[in-house]
């Protein structure tokens, strides 16, 4: 009775359960590198950096101030978008695979018994 | 209705129970991790078992992933189908229930459950109170089901746990008020101890769910803030791990008005107003977490924005020089601003608008950054420092968008009490019973000063927590009532009723207060009626204990009676607070009356304040200025006074007593007669009517003549009439200061004795109408006291010794 409520799961409820789960953990991942922050900033000065206004100072400085702190924000913005991405592309890849190979994990048993009564051997 | 033992949810909860449980958890790792090494060891040796390991590894964590995802709990089927008992069973109580069960067997089931529990220890529903309920029960588990069922519905709960079973079995019961009422509950606290077990239940489940706080990279683009970081306090760092719930409608709104002025274009600050206690530093922090979840519905430009807390004082402690200070906040709020996402709370903002020890006036500084409205603020304060700043500066209070906080009921308390219990049991390693939430809240009311509700019934709570009981760590209402006797130095009486002690003391109060008394039996009878009334609580609770006006000659006992009572009544003449009236006999006088105990300790409302549970003695009332008069009303109607801060000063546990010697004239002419005395019955005592009419004619006398007005004498319980003494008493009165003088040689091991004619003698002497008792005592002193010295001094009387009296001695001292 057991194996079949299991396998009853599996099949429904299951299923879904896991996929919701995968959707939280890609929302995790990108809220952890901020993704959605960093974006919507991306050349905005890094650290208000060159943005306060100096008196006497000539127009050009402030200007120049303001573009290398604009390029080392997107910088050290990118960097971190990009290592965010990846890491959420393999979580990605690895939740669609286990997410088409589901219905069959329930069947790797049977197989694996089956493969031991033929007597297959990997090397 | 019946239960299903078979159905799939029963089935998945008892197989939770076992692969949930830890040693099941272990179990299924150390399979994985045997079958893990067994495969790689037949990988090794090339045989197809390889493949049996590999399928026994699925298996397992197929299983572990069932267990974890919905075995443990398995999850109510709330879905809008037709209630089915089956679908709304909690899982522990599924696993715990047989085929079957009866009513008994959901009484021990609930046993089993946390939530059951969780009633046993907080309200004291134990397993074999719920088990002899239920063998008392002529009905099947169908009616108790259906109960059960409408109090989920009631209690808006997710599903029906073991508590609500055992309230379901109780409320089934017949007699089920009469049970409730035994424990000094009622049905209404049951239901809303299902919904604090379901709150504590969900900060459970939310322990593991985790916050979109904006990850490693939201902070990028936000400036740098050193000297903030250096002289400020990041709130929205220093989040709990439990979250802050805000229980109070008041305060939820406060929170939506907060969000929309900060998210508006308006002036950017919000001023918090209310009283100490009252919630302001809850709603700060429960502001900085509603902007630190990404999953709040926030205006974008207050998303991730941290609240920074400045202290006045650790500013100007810093900095040497008043300049130097503002130079600091100068810079402290530019980064601030140059930041974008700072947000800056002035807790007791008022400290940074006047001069004083901790304090600076920068308003100066303040105001145009207040009314331009650029860099976000939060200023918390209490009212009457709010007003009296308004007052001093009316530009400030316009600049400021004004919050008022009121203080909570004694609904939303409870609830915050319920919320904030868990973290100081946590902290005490204690549980709190349902009678301590109740008692923290009713006695924080009468005892607790100078903050607010909820704050009031918390500080009580974490002071009753010290006195949890050794053995169960429970802190229960008499843990609240002894932290009470402790900290604030008075006397508590139960809900439930004064201790069998106390019930003795209160039943032979006369006798009592006789040992220290002679005659006035009306004056000791109505103080000792008013008493017990008190105790059993059969009084206006709004009020003080008894009010009291003693009306006599001098040297009749009422300063004594005060003295005895507090001595008998609680418990020594150190609960006396005596103030003599004609020193308040000018209209100034009554500042000196309510004046703030910093400044004079000595005032009433300060002497109160340290002690509330006393007799408040009030010496020559006739003396006082009317005005001073007019003061005490209130005191006298309401059992409070308001000191010159404006604080209530709760008189309802004292006992206020007035003496007066005005129409003591009257009261002897009256009374007097040939019998040098007392008007007499036939018996030879006065009459209860002839001392009625006797009173009756004194007051009005007394209120004729302008000495007190009616609404005065109106506002005490009880006037007492104190009859002079005559020579029979000052005998009686003579025995009493013997024992006086017995007690104070008691450690010598000596004693004396007075014989019967020394005693007269001295009473000849010593006896005058006028003075009453006081005479007494000169001539005892006089007399006894220096005989029993001489005595001792010539060696003549050891320890174990009687020295006797007798009326030659006494002749040889005063004379013949």
């Amino acid at each position: 009775m057991f194996a079949f409520d299991l396998a009853k799961w599996w099949y429904a409820k299951g299923w879904h359960v896991f996929f919701a789960d995968f959707k939280t953990k890609l929302r995790d991942t990108t809220d952890t590198f901020s993704i959605g922050e960093l974006v919507r900033t991306l050349f905005k000065p890094y650290k208000q950096i060159g943005t306060e206004s100096k008196a006497g100072e000539p127009g050009l400085n402030i200007f120049l101030d303001k573009l290398i702190s604009r390029i080392v924000g997107m910088a050290s913005r990118l960097v971190l978008i990009v290592t965010g991405l990846v890491v959420i592309l393999v979580e990605a890849i690895l939740g669609i695979v286990i997410t088409v190979i589901w219905p069959l994990v329930p069947l790797l048993p049977i197989a694996g018994i089956a493969l031991t009564v033929i007597g297959v051997k990997l090397w | 209705m019946n239960f299903d033992h078979g159905s799939l949810r029963a089935r998945e909860a008892r197989a939770g129970k076992v692969l949930g449980a830890p040693a099941g958890f272990v179990l299924m790792i150390l399979l994985v991790l045997i079958l893990l090494g067994g495969g790689v060891a037949l990988f090794v040796l090339k045989t197809p078992f390889f493949w049996l390991c590999l399928s026994g590894i699925v298996i397992v964590l197929m299983i572990l992933y069932y267990t974890r995802k919905e075995l443990v709990p398995v999850p109510a089927i709330n879905d809008g189908e037709a209630l089915n008992i089956n679908n709304l069973l909690s899982n522990d109580m599924l696993a715990a229930l047989p085929k079957n069960p009866t009513v008994r067997d959901l009484a021990a089931a609930v046993a089993k459950t946390n939530s059951g529990r969780f009633m046993h220890v907080r309200y004291g529903i134990s397993p074999q109170m719920l088990a002899a309920i239920a063998e008392q029960l002529t009905v099947d588990v169908g009616p108790i089901f259906q109960t059960a069922i409408k109090i989920q519905q009631g209690t808006d709960s997710e599903e029906i746990h073991g508590a609500m079973v055992g309230v379901a079995i109780i409320a089934n019961h017949p007699d089920n008020e009469m049970i409730l009422k035994k424990m000094r509950l009622e049905m209404v606290d049951l239901l809303d101890g299902i919904i604090w077990f379901n709150y504590l239940n969900g900060l459970v489940k939310s322990i593991g769910k985790r916050r979109h706080t904006g990850g490693i990279g939201r902070d990028l683009s936000f400036g740098y803030i050193p000297t903030l970081e250096k002289y400020g306090q990041n709130i929205s760092e220093q989040l709990p791990a439990k979250r802050t719930h805000i229980h109070l409608a008041s305060h939820k709104e406060i929170l939506s008005q907060m969000v929309e002025i900060f998210g508006s274009a308006g002036r950017q600050n919000v001023a918090l107003i209310g009283p100490e206690g009252s919630g302001r530093t809850t709603i700060v922090q429960a502001f900085s977490e509603l902007l630190m979840d990404a999953d709040n519905d926030l205006p974008r430009g207050l998303k991730y924005r941290q609240i920074f807390k400045l202290d006045a004082a650790s500013l100007i402690s810093s900095s040497p020089e008043r300049g130097d200070v503002e130079g600091l906040i100068m810079r402290v709020l530019g980064e601030a601003y140059a930041a974008r996402n700072i947000i800056i709370w002035l807790e007791n903002a008022q400290l940074f608008f006047e001069d004083g020890t901790g304090s600076i006036d920068i308003t100066n500084l303040l105001l145009p950054i207040l009314e331009a409205g650029k860099l976000r603020m939060i200023l918390t304060m209490d009212r009457q420092r709010f007003l009296e700043i308004s007052a001093r500066k009316p530009s400030l209070a316009n600049a400021l968008n004004k919050i008022m906080v009121r203080p909570a009921n004694q609904q939303e308390t409870m609830k915050v009490m319920q919320d904030q219990a868990p973290l100081i049991e946590y902290q005490h390693k204690c549980s709190f019973t349902i009678w301590a939430l109740k008692d923290a809240y009713r006695l924080s009311e009468k005892y607790v000063h100078d903050v607010e509700q909820p704050g009031r019934a918390i500080t009580l709570l974490e002071a009753a927590a010290n006195y949890a009981d050794v053995r169960t760590r429970l802190v229960t209402a008499e843990s609240v009532q002894e932290a009470v006797e402790k900290t604030a130095g008075v006397k508590v009486f139960s809900a439930g009723g004064a201790s069998a002690d106390d019930k003795s003391r209160l039943l032979n109060l006369e006798a009592l207060l006789h040992e220290r008394m002679v005659d006035q039996e009306e004056a000791v009878k109505t103080v000792s009626d008013a008493l017990r009334r008190a105790a059993a609580g059969v009084r206006n609770e709004g009020k003080p204990i008894g009010t009291f006006l003693f009306l006599g000659p001098t040297g009749v006992g009422k300063t004594e009676l005060a003295k005895a009572l507090s001595e008998v009544y609680f418990g020594g003449e150190k609960h006396v607070i005596r103030l003599d009236m004609n020193e308040f006999v000018t209209a100034e006088d009554v500042s000196r009356l309510i004046a703030d105990g910093a400044e004079d300790e000595m005032s009433l409302t300060a002497q109160v304040m340290k002690q509330p549970f006393a007799v408040v003695l009030l010496d020559e009332i006739e003396k006082a200025h009317p005005q001073v008069l007019t003061t005490l009303l209130q005191m006298l109607d309401e059992g409070i006074l308001r000191d010159v801060r404006g604080r209530e000063i709760s008189f309802r546990d004292t006992i206020v007593i007035a003496t007066s010697n005005a129409g003591a004239e009257m009261i002897r002419g009256m009374v007097g007669g040939a019998n040098g005395g007392f008007m007499v019955g036939a018996d030879g005592a006065a009459t209860r009517k002839d001392f009625t009419t006797l009173k009756d004619n004194i007051l009005n006398e007394l209120m004729k003549s302008g000495v007190f007005k009616p609404e005065f004498i109106n506002r005490f319980d009880e006037i007492c009439l104190f009859k002079p003494l005559s020579p029979e008493d000052c005998l009686k009165v003579l025995d009493l200061l013997v024992v006086s003088v017995n007690k104070t040689l008691a450690p010598q091991k000596i004693a004396v004795s007075v014989d019967d004619d020394a005693k007269r003698l001295l009473v000849e002497r010593g006896y005058d109408p006028q003075l009453g008792a006081r005479p007494m005592k000169r001539i005892v002193t006089k007399t006894v006291e220096n005989l029993v010295a001489k005595i001792m001094l010539s060696g003549q009387a050891e320890s174990g010794a009687t020295i006797r009296i007798t009326r030659e001695m006494i002749e040889g001292e005063l004379g013949r």
